[in-house]
Protein backbone atom coordinates (compact mmCIF):
# COMPACT_ATOMS: atom_id res chain seq x y z
CA UNK A 1 0.00 0.00 0.00
CA UNK A 2 1.32 3.67 -0.90
CA UNK A 3 0.93 4.99 2.74
CA UNK A 4 3.10 1.94 4.34
CA UNK A 5 5.57 2.27 1.28
CA UNK A 6 6.16 6.12 2.18
CA UNK A 7 5.97 5.54 5.75
CA UNK A 8 8.57 2.60 5.43
CA UNK A 9 10.76 4.64 3.63
CA UNK A 10 10.60 7.87 5.04
CA UNK A 11 8.84 7.10 8.19
CA UNK A 12 12.04 7.92 10.90
CA UNK A 13 13.55 10.79 8.68
CA UNK A 14 10.06 12.62 9.23
CA UNK A 15 9.81 11.51 12.93
CA UNK A 16 13.28 12.63 13.67
CA UNK A 17 12.82 15.87 11.44
CA UNK A 18 9.14 17.00 13.33
CA UNK A 19 11.23 16.07 16.69
CA UNK A 20 13.15 18.62 16.50
CA UNK A 21 10.30 21.08 16.96
CA UNK A 22 9.62 19.52 20.19
CA UNK A 23 11.38 21.91 22.42
CA UNK A 24 9.89 25.25 20.52
CA UNK A 25 6.70 23.42 21.23
CA UNK A 26 6.62 22.56 24.61
CA UNK A 27 8.87 25.79 26.10
CA UNK A 28 6.28 27.98 24.30
CA UNK A 29 3.76 25.90 26.21
CA UNK A 30 5.69 25.57 29.39
CA UNK A 31 7.09 29.48 29.11
CA UNK A 32 3.24 30.64 27.99
CA UNK A 33 1.66 28.29 30.75
CA UNK A 34 3.62 30.33 33.68
CA UNK A 35 2.93 33.91 32.44
CA UNK A 36 -0.60 32.69 32.64
CA UNK A 37 -0.67 31.60 35.65
CA UNK A 38 0.91 35.20 37.22
CA UNK A 39 -1.61 37.67 35.47
CA UNK A 40 -4.26 35.15 35.77
CA UNK A 41 -3.70 35.52 39.24
CA UNK A 42 -3.67 39.08 39.35
CA UNK A 43 -6.73 39.43 36.80
CA UNK A 44 -8.63 36.95 39.64
CA UNK A 45 -7.69 39.42 42.57
CA UNK A 46 -8.51 42.13 40.79
CA UNK A 47 -11.94 40.63 39.61
CA UNK A 48 -12.88 39.72 43.35
CA UNK A 49 -11.99 42.88 44.71
CA UNK A 50 -14.62 45.43 46.25
CA UNK A 51 -14.07 48.28 44.00
CA UNK A 52 -15.99 48.20 40.56
CA UNK A 53 -12.98 50.44 39.25
CA UNK A 54 -10.86 47.64 39.61
CA UNK A 55 -13.03 45.11 38.59
CA UNK A 56 -14.27 46.67 35.73
CA UNK A 57 -11.00 46.47 33.35
CA UNK A 58 -10.45 42.59 34.78
CA UNK A 59 -13.74 41.65 33.33
CA UNK A 60 -12.97 43.70 30.20
CA UNK A 61 -9.79 41.83 29.79
CA UNK A 62 -11.42 38.14 30.00
CA UNK A 63 -14.30 39.05 28.10
CA UNK A 64 -12.30 40.45 25.10
CA UNK A 65 -9.57 37.84 25.29
CA UNK A 66 -12.10 34.94 25.40
CA UNK A 67 -14.30 36.62 23.13
CA UNK A 68 -11.72 36.82 19.94
CA UNK A 69 -9.89 33.74 18.63
CA UNK A 70 -6.18 33.26 20.04
CA UNK A 71 -5.03 33.45 16.55
CA UNK A 72 -6.20 37.09 15.80
CA UNK A 73 -4.52 37.91 18.95
CA UNK A 74 -0.84 36.46 17.75
CA UNK A 75 -1.58 38.03 14.68
CA UNK A 76 -2.20 41.73 16.54
CA UNK A 77 1.16 41.29 18.71
CA UNK A 78 3.37 39.96 15.69
CA UNK A 79 1.67 41.53 13.10
CA UNK A 80 0.32 44.83 14.59
CA UNK A 81 2.59 45.72 17.23
CA UNK A 82 5.58 47.09 14.43
CA UNK A 83 3.27 49.62 13.71
CA UNK A 84 3.73 51.48 17.16
CA UNK A 85 7.45 50.94 16.91
CA UNK A 86 7.80 47.51 18.65
CA UNK A 87 8.99 44.44 16.80
CA UNK A 88 8.73 41.33 18.89
CA UNK A 89 10.39 38.05 18.10
CA UNK A 90 8.25 35.09 16.78
CA UNK A 91 8.59 33.51 20.60
CA UNK A 92 7.81 36.56 21.87
CA UNK A 93 4.59 36.98 20.10
CA UNK A 94 3.59 33.37 20.79
CA UNK A 95 4.84 33.37 24.49
CA UNK A 96 2.57 36.59 25.39
CA UNK A 97 -0.26 36.23 22.97
CA UNK A 98 -1.00 32.86 24.52
CA UNK A 99 -0.23 33.98 27.60
CA UNK A 100 -2.15 36.64 27.22
CA UNK A 101 -5.05 34.69 26.26
CA UNK A 102 -4.43 31.78 28.53
CA UNK A 103 -4.47 34.41 31.50
CA UNK A 104 -8.22 35.12 30.69
CA UNK A 105 -8.91 31.64 31.10
CA UNK A 106 -7.26 30.91 34.24
CA UNK A 107 -8.32 33.55 35.68
CA UNK A 108 -11.80 32.24 35.90
CA UNK A 109 -10.62 29.15 36.82
CA UNK A 110 -8.70 31.24 40.22
CA UNK A 111 -11.93 32.84 40.70
CA UNK A 112 -14.32 29.81 40.62
CA UNK A 113 -11.23 27.96 43.20
CA UNK A 114 -11.33 30.73 45.29
CA UNK A 115 -15.19 31.26 45.18
CA UNK A 116 -15.45 27.71 46.24
CA UNK A 117 -13.70 27.92 49.57
CA UNK A 118 -16.47 28.86 52.07
CA UNK A 119 -16.57 32.56 53.16
CA UNK A 120 -15.87 31.65 56.73
CA UNK A 121 -12.41 30.99 56.19
CA UNK A 122 -12.16 34.35 55.27
CA UNK A 123 -14.00 35.76 58.20
CA UNK A 124 -11.99 33.87 60.61
CA UNK A 125 -8.75 34.81 59.06
CA UNK A 126 -9.45 38.29 59.61
CA UNK A 127 -10.98 37.67 62.85
CA UNK A 128 -7.48 36.83 63.91
CA UNK A 129 -5.99 39.67 62.97
CA UNK A 130 -4.56 38.78 59.21
CA UNK A 131 -4.36 41.29 56.95
CA UNK A 132 -6.80 40.30 54.06
CA UNK A 133 -3.73 40.06 52.00
CA UNK A 134 -1.62 37.46 54.20
CA UNK A 135 -5.72 35.79 54.75
CA UNK A 136 -5.48 35.29 50.64
CA UNK A 137 -2.08 34.51 50.60
CA UNK A 138 -2.03 31.76 53.60
CA UNK A 139 -5.89 30.73 54.45
CA UNK A 140 -7.24 30.89 50.95
CA UNK A 141 -5.31 30.40 48.04
CA UNK A 142 -3.36 27.37 49.76
CA UNK A 143 -7.04 25.53 50.18
CA UNK A 144 -7.94 26.84 46.82
CA UNK A 145 -4.95 25.06 44.79
CA UNK A 146 -6.65 21.86 45.83
CA UNK A 147 -9.31 22.36 43.89
CA UNK A 148 -8.21 24.07 41.07
CA UNK A 149 -5.22 21.53 39.96
CA UNK A 150 -7.20 19.74 38.13
CA UNK A 151 -8.70 21.90 35.62
CA UNK A 152 -5.26 24.02 35.46
CA UNK A 153 -3.92 20.53 34.02
CA UNK A 154 -6.80 20.20 31.61
CA UNK A 155 -5.67 24.35 30.69
CA UNK A 156 -2.21 23.30 30.19
CA UNK A 157 -3.73 20.96 27.73
CA UNK A 158 -5.45 23.08 25.98
CA UNK A 159 -2.35 25.34 25.96
CA UNK A 160 -0.34 22.54 24.36
CA UNK A 161 -2.59 21.77 21.75
CA UNK A 162 -2.72 25.72 20.79
CA UNK A 163 0.75 25.62 20.47
CA UNK A 164 -0.20 24.66 16.81
CA UNK A 165 -1.15 28.01 15.49
CA UNK A 166 2.23 29.79 16.55
CA UNK A 167 3.70 28.78 13.09
CA UNK A 168 1.57 31.18 11.63
CA UNK A 169 3.23 34.12 13.27
CA UNK A 170 6.85 32.30 12.42
CA UNK A 171 7.70 30.02 15.72
CA UNK A 172 9.88 27.20 14.13
CA UNK A 173 7.75 24.21 16.38
CA UNK A 174 6.45 20.79 15.25
CA UNK A 175 3.54 21.92 13.04
CA UNK A 176 5.95 24.66 10.71
CA UNK A 177 8.73 21.58 10.28
CA UNK A 178 5.57 19.62 9.11
CA UNK A 179 4.76 22.11 6.63
CA UNK A 180 8.55 22.60 5.34
CA UNK A 181 8.67 19.02 4.99
CA UNK A 182 5.14 18.66 3.08
CA UNK A 183 6.68 21.08 0.80
CA UNK A 184 9.70 19.38 0.22
CA UNK A 185 8.38 15.95 -0.26
CA UNK A 186 4.88 16.59 -0.75
CA UNK A 187 3.75 13.45 1.33
CA UNK A 188 1.32 15.40 3.57
CA UNK A 189 -0.80 11.81 4.59
CA UNK A 190 2.24 10.83 5.93
CA UNK A 191 3.97 13.77 7.50
CA UNK A 192 0.58 15.19 9.54
CA UNK A 193 -0.36 12.08 10.52
CA UNK A 194 2.86 11.38 12.51
CA UNK A 195 2.60 14.75 13.63
CA UNK A 196 -0.58 14.46 14.92
CA UNK A 197 1.06 11.30 16.31
CA UNK A 198 3.65 13.50 18.38
CA UNK A 199 0.95 15.84 19.69
CA UNK A 200 -1.35 12.72 21.06
CA UNK A 201 2.04 11.18 22.73
CA UNK A 202 1.97 14.77 24.69
CA UNK A 203 -1.67 15.02 25.42
CA UNK A 204 -2.84 12.06 25.89
CA UNK A 205 -1.01 10.93 29.13
CA UNK A 206 -1.57 14.69 30.35
CA UNK A 207 -5.24 14.10 29.71
CA UNK A 208 -5.02 10.77 32.15
CA UNK A 209 -3.18 12.65 34.50
CA UNK A 210 -5.90 15.19 34.74
CA UNK A 211 -8.51 12.62 35.15
CA UNK A 212 -6.49 11.15 38.21
CA UNK A 213 -6.23 14.19 39.62
CA UNK A 214 -9.79 14.97 39.11
CA UNK A 215 -10.77 11.51 40.64
CA UNK A 216 -8.41 11.69 43.42
CA UNK A 217 -10.13 15.77 44.18
CA UNK A 218 -13.92 14.31 44.36
CA UNK A 219 -11.87 11.09 46.73
CA UNK A 220 -11.50 13.76 49.31
CA UNK A 221 -14.14 16.46 49.00
CA UNK B 1 2.93 57.43 16.57
CA UNK B 2 0.04 55.06 15.10
CA UNK B 3 -3.33 57.27 14.43
CA UNK B 4 -5.68 54.59 14.99
CA UNK B 5 -8.83 56.89 14.30
CA UNK B 6 -7.72 58.75 11.58
CA UNK B 7 -6.69 55.09 9.80
CA UNK B 8 -10.25 53.82 10.47
CA UNK B 9 -11.76 57.00 8.89
CA UNK B 10 -9.99 56.83 6.00
CA UNK B 11 -10.45 52.97 5.34
CA UNK B 12 -13.51 51.78 7.17
CA UNK B 13 -15.68 51.96 3.94
CA UNK B 14 -13.95 49.96 1.82
CA UNK B 15 -12.71 47.73 4.70
CA UNK B 16 -15.77 46.92 6.21
CA UNK B 17 -17.92 45.61 3.77
CA UNK B 18 -15.88 42.98 2.09
CA UNK B 19 -15.02 42.11 5.84
CA UNK B 20 -18.80 41.89 7.07
CA UNK B 21 -18.91 39.32 3.54
CA UNK B 22 -16.32 37.40 4.59
CA UNK B 23 -17.53 37.22 8.39
CA UNK B 24 -20.97 35.39 6.70
CA UNK B 25 -18.45 32.80 5.60
CA UNK B 26 -17.10 32.30 8.66
CA UNK B 27 -21.04 32.03 10.03
CA UNK B 28 -21.38 29.31 7.33
CA UNK B 29 -19.09 27.49 8.09
CA UNK B 30 -19.76 27.45 11.85
CA UNK B 31 -23.24 26.38 11.15
CA UNK B 32 -22.16 23.70 8.87
CA UNK B 33 -19.62 22.15 11.10
CA UNK B 34 -22.29 22.62 14.01
CA UNK B 35 -24.65 20.22 12.01
CA UNK B 36 -21.81 17.92 11.02
CA UNK B 37 -20.57 18.06 14.64
CA UNK B 38 -24.15 17.70 16.29
CA UNK B 39 -24.52 14.35 13.98
CA UNK B 40 -21.35 13.05 14.28
CA UNK B 41 -21.65 14.06 18.62
CA UNK B 42 -25.09 12.16 18.62
CA UNK B 43 -24.17 9.05 17.18
CA UNK B 44 -20.68 8.47 19.36
CA UNK B 45 -22.95 9.49 22.56
CA UNK B 46 -25.55 6.61 21.27
CA UNK B 47 -22.24 4.65 20.78
CA UNK B 48 -20.62 5.29 24.33
CA UNK B 49 -24.09 4.62 26.71
CA UNK B 50 -24.74 1.04 24.31
CA UNK B 51 -24.18 -1.77 26.15
CA UNK B 52 -22.16 -3.02 23.07
CA UNK B 53 -18.34 -3.22 24.39
CA UNK B 54 -16.72 -2.95 20.61
CA UNK B 55 -18.96 0.12 19.90
CA UNK B 56 -18.35 2.08 23.44
CA UNK B 57 -14.72 1.00 22.43
CA UNK B 58 -14.50 2.52 18.82
CA UNK B 59 -16.64 5.44 19.97
CA UNK B 60 -14.06 5.96 23.15
CA UNK B 61 -11.26 5.95 20.94
CA UNK B 62 -12.49 8.53 18.04
CA UNK B 63 -13.21 11.29 21.43
CA UNK B 64 -9.62 10.54 22.77
CA UNK B 65 -7.71 11.12 19.44
CA UNK B 66 -9.83 13.83 18.34
CA UNK B 67 -9.87 15.74 21.55
CA UNK B 68 -6.00 14.97 22.23
CA UNK B 69 -4.95 16.21 18.64
CA UNK B 70 -4.69 20.01 17.89
CA UNK B 71 -7.94 21.51 16.01
CA UNK B 72 -5.06 22.40 13.27
CA UNK B 73 -3.43 19.74 12.80
CA UNK B 74 -6.73 18.09 12.85
CA UNK B 75 -8.05 20.62 9.68
CA UNK B 76 -4.43 19.67 8.17
CA UNK B 77 -4.95 15.79 8.24
CA UNK B 78 -8.89 15.91 7.12
CA UNK B 79 -7.73 18.03 4.02
CA UNK B 80 -4.20 17.21 2.83
CA UNK B 81 -4.63 13.62 3.95
CA UNK B 82 -7.74 11.97 2.09
CA UNK B 83 -6.55 12.81 -1.54
CA UNK B 84 -3.70 11.55 -1.33
CA UNK B 85 -4.51 7.86 0.46
CA UNK B 86 -7.35 7.62 -2.44
CA UNK B 87 -6.32 9.28 -5.05
CA UNK B 88 -8.73 7.03 -7.32
CA UNK B 89 -11.77 8.97 -6.35
CA UNK B 90 -12.18 12.56 -7.94
CA UNK B 91 -11.43 14.92 -5.24
CA UNK B 92 -12.88 18.25 -7.30
CA UNK B 93 -15.70 18.72 -4.79
CA UNK B 94 -13.38 18.84 -1.67
CA UNK B 95 -12.49 22.56 -1.67
CA UNK B 96 -10.93 24.13 1.20
CA UNK B 97 -14.11 25.58 2.48
CA UNK B 98 -15.40 21.44 2.68
CA UNK B 99 -12.27 20.46 4.34
CA UNK B 100 -12.77 23.17 7.37
CA UNK B 101 -16.50 21.85 7.75
CA UNK B 102 -15.22 17.81 7.76
CA UNK B 103 -12.08 19.22 10.26
CA UNK B 104 -14.20 21.13 12.58
CA UNK B 105 -17.51 18.65 12.54
CA UNK B 106 -14.94 15.85 13.04
CA UNK B 107 -13.16 17.81 16.32
CA UNK B 108 -16.58 18.79 17.45
CA UNK B 109 -18.22 15.70 17.24
CA UNK B 110 -15.61 14.74 20.28
CA UNK B 111 -16.57 17.15 22.07
CA UNK B 112 -20.34 17.13 21.54
CA UNK B 113 -20.05 13.55 22.20
CA UNK B 114 -19.10 13.73 25.63
CA UNK B 115 -21.06 16.67 26.08
CA UNK B 116 -24.65 14.56 25.15
CA UNK B 117 -23.31 11.50 27.06
CA UNK B 118 -22.64 13.70 30.45
CA UNK B 119 -26.97 14.92 29.49
CA UNK B 120 -28.13 11.24 28.95
CA UNK B 121 -26.18 10.18 32.03
CA UNK B 122 -27.25 12.67 33.91
CA UNK B 123 -31.10 11.47 34.15
CA UNK B 124 -32.66 9.48 36.34
CA UNK B 125 -32.35 5.64 35.38
CA UNK B 126 -36.17 5.49 36.18
CA UNK B 127 -37.13 7.38 33.11
CA UNK B 128 -35.56 4.38 30.57
CA UNK B 129 -37.27 1.56 32.86
CA UNK B 130 -40.47 4.02 32.96
CA UNK B 131 -40.49 4.15 29.21
CA UNK B 132 -39.71 0.53 28.29
CA UNK B 133 -42.21 -0.95 31.49
CA UNK B 134 -44.81 1.19 29.27
CA UNK B 135 -43.89 -1.20 26.25
CA UNK B 136 -41.75 1.26 24.59
CA UNK B 137 -38.97 0.12 22.72
CA UNK B 138 -35.38 0.55 23.57
CA UNK B 139 -34.71 3.03 20.37
CA UNK B 140 -38.22 4.68 20.99
CA UNK B 141 -37.76 5.12 24.85
CA UNK B 142 -34.05 7.04 23.32
CA UNK B 143 -36.11 8.88 21.29
CA UNK B 144 -38.92 10.21 23.30
CA UNK B 145 -38.31 10.02 26.65
CA UNK B 146 -34.06 10.31 27.01
CA UNK B 147 -33.35 12.47 24.50
CA UNK B 148 -35.73 15.59 24.87
CA UNK B 149 -35.20 16.11 28.49
CA UNK B 150 -31.20 15.59 27.92
CA UNK B 151 -31.58 18.16 25.09
CA UNK B 152 -32.74 20.90 27.72
CA UNK B 153 -29.52 19.98 30.37
CA UNK B 154 -27.16 20.17 27.44
CA UNK B 155 -28.40 23.45 26.34
CA UNK B 156 -25.65 25.93 27.82
CA UNK B 157 -22.76 23.34 27.72
CA UNK B 158 -23.58 23.32 23.86
CA UNK B 159 -24.12 26.84 23.74
CA UNK B 160 -20.29 27.24 24.49
CA UNK B 161 -18.91 24.80 22.28
CA UNK B 162 -20.82 26.66 19.92
CA UNK B 163 -18.86 29.82 20.90
CA UNK B 164 -15.68 28.23 20.56
CA UNK B 165 -16.01 26.60 17.08
CA UNK B 166 -16.96 30.48 16.00
CA UNK B 167 -13.17 31.34 17.21
CA UNK B 168 -12.02 28.29 15.86
CA UNK B 169 -13.26 28.87 12.50
CA UNK B 170 -10.15 31.37 11.86
CA UNK B 171 -8.10 28.35 11.96
CA UNK B 172 -9.13 27.58 8.82
CA UNK B 173 -7.12 30.48 7.32
CA UNK B 174 -4.45 28.24 7.66
CA UNK B 175 -5.77 25.76 5.33
CA UNK B 176 -5.97 28.62 3.04
CA UNK B 177 -10.49 28.50 3.82
CA UNK B 178 -11.13 32.23 2.20
CA UNK B 179 -13.46 33.51 5.44
CA UNK B 180 -12.88 36.15 7.73
CA UNK B 181 -9.47 35.47 9.06
CA UNK B 182 -7.96 35.06 5.64
CA UNK B 183 -9.44 37.71 3.86
CA UNK B 184 -8.11 40.13 7.42
CA UNK B 185 -4.67 38.73 5.96
CA UNK B 186 -4.87 39.93 2.76
CA UNK B 187 -6.38 43.50 3.24
CA UNK B 188 -3.87 44.14 6.04
CA UNK B 189 -0.83 42.93 4.14
CA UNK B 190 -2.38 44.82 1.22
CA UNK B 191 -2.49 47.86 2.70
CA UNK B 192 -0.05 47.95 4.97
CA UNK B 193 -2.11 47.81 8.23
CA UNK B 194 -2.32 45.30 10.00
CA UNK B 195 -2.79 47.03 13.25
CA UNK B 196 -5.85 48.63 12.41
CA UNK B 197 -7.31 45.69 10.12
CA UNK B 198 -6.71 42.85 12.93
CA UNK B 199 -8.16 44.91 15.67
CA UNK B 200 -10.94 45.54 13.46
CA UNK B 201 -11.11 41.91 12.50
CA UNK B 202 -11.33 41.32 16.27
CA UNK B 203 -13.90 43.46 17.03
CA UNK B 204 -16.21 41.54 14.53
CA UNK B 205 -14.99 38.20 16.12
CA UNK B 206 -16.10 39.75 19.20
CA UNK B 207 -19.61 41.29 18.19
CA UNK B 208 -20.31 37.45 16.82
CA UNK B 209 -19.35 35.88 20.09
CA UNK B 210 -20.32 38.37 22.57
CA UNK B 211 -24.19 38.15 22.17
CA UNK B 212 -23.92 34.13 21.99
CA UNK B 213 -21.90 34.17 25.40
CA UNK B 214 -24.60 36.37 26.73
CA UNK B 215 -27.38 34.05 25.70
CA UNK B 216 -25.49 30.58 27.31
CA UNK B 217 -24.82 33.08 30.44
CA UNK B 218 -28.71 33.67 30.20
CA UNK B 219 -29.29 29.85 30.19
CA UNK B 220 -27.27 28.70 32.47
CA UNK B 221 -28.72 30.98 34.87
CA UNK B 222 -32.40 29.97 34.50
CA UNK B 223 -30.93 26.46 34.66
CA UNK B 224 -29.44 27.22 38.48
CA UNK B 225 -32.78 28.63 39.18
CA UNK B 226 -34.73 24.85 38.80
CA UNK B 227 -36.54 26.50 35.18
CA UNK B 228 -35.44 25.82 31.80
Amino acid sequence: MYFLNVLEAKGWYFLTTLLGGWPETAGVAAASLVFALIVGLFIALLRLSRWRLLRFPAVAYVEFFRGTPALVQLFVIYFGLPDTGFQPSPLQAAIVGLGLNGAAYLSEIYRAGIESIHRGQLEASLSLGMTPASAMRYIILPQAIRTMLPPITNFAIVLLKDTAIIFAVGVVEIMALARNLVTETLQSAVVYLIAGAIYLCMTIPMARFAARLERAKRAWQ
Amino acid sequence: MLQLPQIYAENIRRWLPELLHFALTTLLIAALSFVVAVFIGLVLALMRTSRSPVSGGVAAGYIEVCRGLPIVVLLYIVYFAPPQLLPDIGWKWFTTLAGAVLGLGIHGGAILAEVFRSGIEALHKGQREAALSLGMTPAKATAYIILPQAARIVLPPVGNYAIGLLKDTSLCSLIGANELMNDAKSIAFADYQPMAVFVLVAGIYFAMSYPLSLCVRYMEARMRHGRS
